[in-house]
């Protein structure tokens, strides 16, 4: 069981292609990241799920209906660009939230109140929303979008603006939604925050897709298969390419390099030879990141140009310290 | 459904519910009945008795005697003749409007009230000075004159006026023309009083020059029926209208539609700018989107616009009744007739949709309030053109200019509302006709406001033109 479906999405404004022929589904009960840098069209494809906006082309399916419209009190959607009534109070929000989202009026104000207290604002409950804090705001929206209890979780760059403790608690509020057998989807250009919570990847760069599965497979997929060798005597680093079954050594920081195997070595056989053949301070299986899967799928695994390299990871860096 | 009420129930309470808008509302009919209160608090004060003499200086000589004797009698006349006029103007207008006895006996009770109110009693007697009186002399006891009531201490006779009638007030000059006098009051006279005092000695003046005149006497007539002859006849018009006759009613049925006029436009606009100044807001403070994410944005847009309407519709309750009562309290209910109101609300909601609709797409169109403003400039023609054109309006309410202007969209609910008022009875078959075109107008603006608020709620940056608009309303 699919919660969304996408074949074949389009959407431009005017000449700007903001999607372009996306395909994806997300199975049901699933915690999927979508991932890609700022407008890579994330906020548009999110947008067109929930009929806010109406793609040009192409089939969509949320929950099982060909509109989010019909099925809105089960979509809980915490948009990117998200605030509050400044003059309202924090309880009255909420209940107008809990409204509009079809909770019954008798239990609103106790979902309400527990939800603040769960957050910690248990006191805010009379505050007018203009006192509260960013974070304290954000929270507040998040409430908003997870009360009525939503089969399907759309979180729009949830982490932007939170301070580290806020940020745990909305990865352990997520966490939960989660296990509790709720599909959830959430976008970011933090891809670390995607490493550490989901277990869908959903990869976009300028509204085309890059990536889509399980972390666990694209990881694997994408091993870059290389061992980080820092010898005891930097002398030694040149002989590293001599050991049997190295395709290639480069130095990868002062001291390091960077040891590639050929396909058919076992990960820990290669360490053993390292080891038995030089004195090492440090040896050590590479692993992946996000970030260098993303820019390798953008730029192509290995012919793009160093500075290439470096300007897509500014670019992704400039747009996680926002 | 629900949901669209409950938009409409916020809005409705954000608006209401502020420290702003109950001053603004509330204030000014709260003060005209605390006015109305205070008129009855006064209802046995008197007028001011007024005590203390006249001096005359006459230099023609032919005036100052008759002068002296009939001041005291014409004030006591005047203030006889002032209760008779206001008297009458109460039983005229219980006659005219046909009122209930209880309503005629508040009338009466009324001009009672009046009378002693504003007309003051005076016991001022004059006297003759010399005609070579040092002027400076008793202009200076004038400048310290002060004017006391009757019982109240201070001096019991003080000086209030000094009237100097020169030789030319009753000889002609060579070319034939006489020439005025001077009068001379104290500070703090009353207005009325000095009134009598001018008419009285203007009187004897005019009664010197025609007893001096050798031709009237000659003629053998006299003041009195020279006065009686010279006088214009003075009469009420009488309106002859297809149910009959009646009088014409003359100013207050021009203040009628006036006033229908600024009921509908303190509403409508009232419910345009808060509802834009939300929409800006909502968008500004980026809740929009959250609660899109709840409601669609033609729910929303149509919660927010019954919401404001609802103010709307407050705001013409809260003056409408002020203004029914004040009718009812002035017994001059048979200017507005129960089908008067009903199409005013008809005509109301036709104007406010229509305003409610371009002020959400322009306030979905732009980021703050100061980009609405190049947007708003044509939308405010709209209720401006109206009042450049009431006066020719109401003067002919079915001329062909106001029947033509009663069905152009969008205008048309302001004339009908000026011409619902007016004199002559709009052509029953036009109501019908202008209401219809009100609503397929409305319906049309909500249409294309609803497009454009689609598309602007989640357009952040340049604010478009309106080019870009009718574009918006063209796509999708």
């Amino acid at each position: 069981m699919l919660s969304i479906e996408i074949r074949g999405l389009t959407k431009t404004f005017g000449p700007k292609v903001a999607v372009n022929n996306l395909d994806l589904s997300v199975p049901q009960g699933s915690l999927c990241g979508f991932i890609g840098p700022n407008g890579a069209g994330k906020t548009t494809t999110i947008r067109m799920i929930m009929s806010i906006i109406f793609p040009d082309s192409g089939e969509l399916r949320v929950l099982g209906r060909p509109s989010a419209v019909e099925s809105k009190d089960r979509i809980g959607y915490l948009p990117e660009e998200r605030g509050v009534y400044r003059k309202m109070k924090v309880g009255a929000f909420l209940n107008y939230m809990g409204k509009l989202k079809g909770i019954d009026a008798a239990s609103t104000d106790k979902k309400v109140r527990s939800w603040l207290e769960r957050m910690g604002l248990p006191n805010e409950y009379k505050k007018k929303c203009e006192e509260l804090s960013k974070g304290m705001q954000q929270k507040v929206q998040f409430i908003s979008a997870v009360m009525h209890e939503p089969d399907l979780l759309i979180l729009d760059e949830v982490f932007s603006g939170l301070d580290p403790v806020n940020r745990r608690l909305i990865r352990e509020l997520i966490d939960e939604q989660h296990k509790a057998g709720r599909t959830v989807i959430f976008s970011t250009h933090a891809m670390f925050e995607a490493e550490q919570l989901c277990d869908q990847i959903f990869m976009i760069h300028k509204g085309n897709k890059m990536l889509d599965g399980s972390l666990q497979s694209i990881l694997a997929k994408f091993d870059p298969r290389s061992i980080l060798v820092e010898p005891t005597d930097p002398a030694d680093l040149d002989r590293l390419a001599t050991i049997p079954g190295v395709i290639s050594s480069q130095p990868a920081g002062k001291t390091t390099h960077e040891v590639r195997f050929s396909e058919t070595v076992d990960p820990a056989h290669a360490m053993r030879s390292i080891i038995d053949s030089m004195p090492v301070r440090r040896v050590e299986v590479k692993r992946a990141t996000l970030e260098d899967i993303f820019i390798d799928v953008v730029l192509g695994r290995s012919g793009a140009a160093h500075t290439d390299r470096e300007n897509l990871r500014n670019e992704l860096a400039a747009a996680s310290s926002e | 459904m629900n949901r669209m009420f409950a938009v409409a129930w916020r809005e409705f309470v954000s608006v209401v519910w502020t420290r702003g808008f109950l001053l603004g509302v509330f204030l000014p009919p709260l003060m005209t009945g605390i006015a109305i209160f205070a008129v009855f608090l006064l209802k046995n004060m008197e007028g001011p008795r007024v005590q203390g003499h006249v001096v005359i200086v006459d230099q023609s000589g032919l005036v100052g005697e008759a002068a002296v004797k009939r001041l005291p009698e014409d004030l006591a006349a005047r203030s006889k003749e002032k209760a008779e006029q206001i008297k009458k103007a109460a039983e005229k207008a219980t006659e005219t409007f046909k009122l209930p006895p209880d309503q005629a006996a508040q009338a009466k009770a009324m001009a009672d009230m009046q009378t002693k109110q504003m007309i003051p009693s005076a016991e001022v007697r004059a006297e003759l000075g010399a005609p070579d009186q040092d002027l400076d002399k008793l202009k200076e006891i004038l400048r310290t004159t002060e004017i006391k009531a009757k019982g109240e201490s201070g001096n019991a006779d003080p000086l209030l006026a000094v009237a100097v009638i020169p030789k030319g007030a009753t000889e002609p000059d060579a070319e034939g023309k006489f020439g005025v006098f001077d009068l001379f009051v104290a500070p703090k006279l009353d207005i009325e009083i000095q009134q009598g005092i001018e008419r009285s000695i203007g009187d004897a003046i005019v009664d010197a020059r025609i007893a001096s005149d050798s031709r009237v006497k000659a003629a053998g007539l006299d003041s009195k029926f020279l006065r009686s002859m010279l006088a214009r006849p003075n009469i009420d018009a009488v309106t002859i209208t297809k149910s009959g006759e009646r009088k014409s009613i003359g100013e207050l049925q021009m203040l009628v539609p006036m006033g229908f006029m600024i009921l509908l436009m303190v509403s409508v606009m009232t419910t345009g700018q808060y509802l834009m100044t939300t929409v800006v807001e909502e968008k500004s403070s980026r809740v929009m989107e959250i609660l899109l994410s709840a409601v669609s944005p033609m729910q929303l847009m149509t919660g927010k616009i019954l919401g404001h309407m609802a103010v709307g519709v407050l705001i013409i309750g809260i003056y409408g009744s002020v203004g029914i009562a004040s009718l009812i309290y002035f017994a001059l209910t048979q200017l507005v007739t129960p089908m008067t109101f009903v199409l005013l609300i008809g005509y109301f909601i036709c104007a406010a949709v229509t305003m409610a609709a371009l002020m959400a797409a322009i306030g979905s169109a732009v980021n703050e309030l100061r980009e609405a403003q190049t947007l708003m400039t044509p939308v405010i023609m709209i209720t401006i053109l109206p009042w450049m054109i009431w006066f020719v309006i109401q003067r002919a309410p079915n001329s062909p200019l106001a029947t033509t202007l009663s069905f152009i969209p969008v205008l048309n609910p302001y004339v009908m509302v000026l011409r619902l008022g007016g004199s002559e009875p709009i052509p029953s078959w036009q109501h019908p006709i202008a209401l219809l075109i009100g609503a397929v107008t409305s319906i049309t603006v909500l249409w294309g406001a609803a497009k454009i608020f689609r598309i602007g709620v989640l357009m952040y940056g340049k604010p478009p033109n309106f080019k870009t608009l009718i574009k918006w309303v063209r796509m999708a």
